[in-house]
């Protein structure tokens, strides 16, 4: 148990490391390490946890809260998801605080913008990307693209697009 | 952007974390978009440019960006304990919810209703996802040059399929240059 524990940390530690873009960025090299290397889910199971943790509120590294509780219960739960959360908490603390002492303004303003562009095409990449994964028809393309649409010209409140895709969803549309 | 470091107001950690706990919570498909609502449209803790930056550096780091956002935020408007603060509320209530989910549909999950039902929360979600950053976009507009580099990493993503990290190395070189323009 202990062993396993501690596999467990070690292996989704190292797993972060290489996480660039985010856990649903590498979600196959997740499921590669989980499924097949250390069998802590099997595949059925992953991909429903997957889409629970799409769902669910709250960050979508949740597969990973989910995989580790499937395993080891909410030790495994808690130990999963500190291990895919320290080591880029470090990095970015650190990082940030290099910025902030930078005295030379241009330079300052330069890394800031071109990290902003870069995180502008990442967002919408990484939108067209689990688009195509899960949205399965036609009618789900549709929700998405209303969707985008509600949210740049309306002021609502987004949930009341949430009780829309899980009404439709329910009736069998999606 | 100018005046940015003028006047950050700081935030106790307890208000930090209650900050986070609302975003987590809201956050169906994905926190990226309501972080966005709450600190830039809402509370206005951030301007969009800054909310920019701050997403872009945290992109930069592997791990997930979201909760390198919470750090970046949390340390900016109260240090180190404003960090563990943004954090914790980050992660914290929607583990809870998550794992209680995880017990539901073991449960229900065999049901086709609860499985259409998660699809379409789903598909919303993504347009969710998708809408901010075309929020985004709109203040990368008062510099058109930049909108190459936007376009670039796209279609090395979506079209060409290449890893994230393969993106960032190739597209930051241009976006350095154009930035350096930029700042002038």
């Amino acid at each position: 148990m202990m062993i396993g524990l501690l596999g467990l940390f070690v292996k989704l530690s190292l797993f972060s490391l290489i996480a660039f873009g985010g856990v649903n960025a590498l979600l196959p090299t997740l499921y590669d390490i989980s499924v097949n290397q250390e069998k802590w889910i099997d595949a059925d199971t992953f991909i429903h946890y997957f889409a629970i943790a799409q769902a669910a509120p709250g960050p979508n590294l949740l597969t990973v809260t989910l995989i580790g509780w499937n395993a080891f219960g909410l030790t495994g739960a808690l130990l999963a998801t500190l291990a895919v959360c320290w080591p880029s908490c470090i990095l970015i603390f650190y990082l940030q605080r290099v910025l902030t002492n930078l005295r030379h303004i241009r330079w300052k303003k330069t890394i800031e913008y071109s990290a902003g562009a870069l995180a502008v095409g990442l967002v919408l990449a990484s939108a067209w990307q689990i688009a195509e994964r899960i949205n399965g028809n036609a009618m789900a393309y549709a929700l998405t693209i209303f969707s985008i649409v509600f949210v740049l010209v309306s002021r609502k409140h987004p949930l009341y697009l949430i009780g829309l895709g899980a009404l439709l969803g329910i009736l069998g549309f999606v | 952007m100018n005046h940015s470091s003028n006047r950050i107001v700081q935030q106790s950690p307890a208000r930090l974390f209650i900050t986070f706990t609302l975003i987590g919570l809201s956050g169906f498909g994905g926190v990226l978009p309501w972080a966005r609502r709450t600190l830039v449209e809402q509370k206005q803790w951030l301007s969009s440019q800054e909310f920019n930056a701050i997403l872009g550096l945290c992109q930069l780091v592997p791990g997930p960006n979201i909760v390198n956002l919470a750090v970046c935020v949390g340390q900016r408007f109260g240090g180190l304990r404003g960090a563990f603060a943004a954090v914790g509320g980050l992660m914290i209530a929607p583990m809870t919810v998550v794992i209680l989910l995880a017990l539901l549909y073991d449960h229900y999950g065999q049901f086709e209703q609860v499985q259409g039902m998660l699809r379409g929360i789903s598909a919303v979600g993504v347009g969710l996802i998708a809408a901010t950053g075309f929020k985004m976009l709109k203040e990368e507009l008062s510099y058109r040059p930049m909108l190459i580099v936007i376009a670039l990493s796209i279609v090395m993503a979506t079209v060409f399929h290449l890893a994230l990290g393969w993106v960032v190395a190739l597209t930051l070189p241009l976006a350095l240059l154009f930035a350096w323009n930029k700042a002038k």
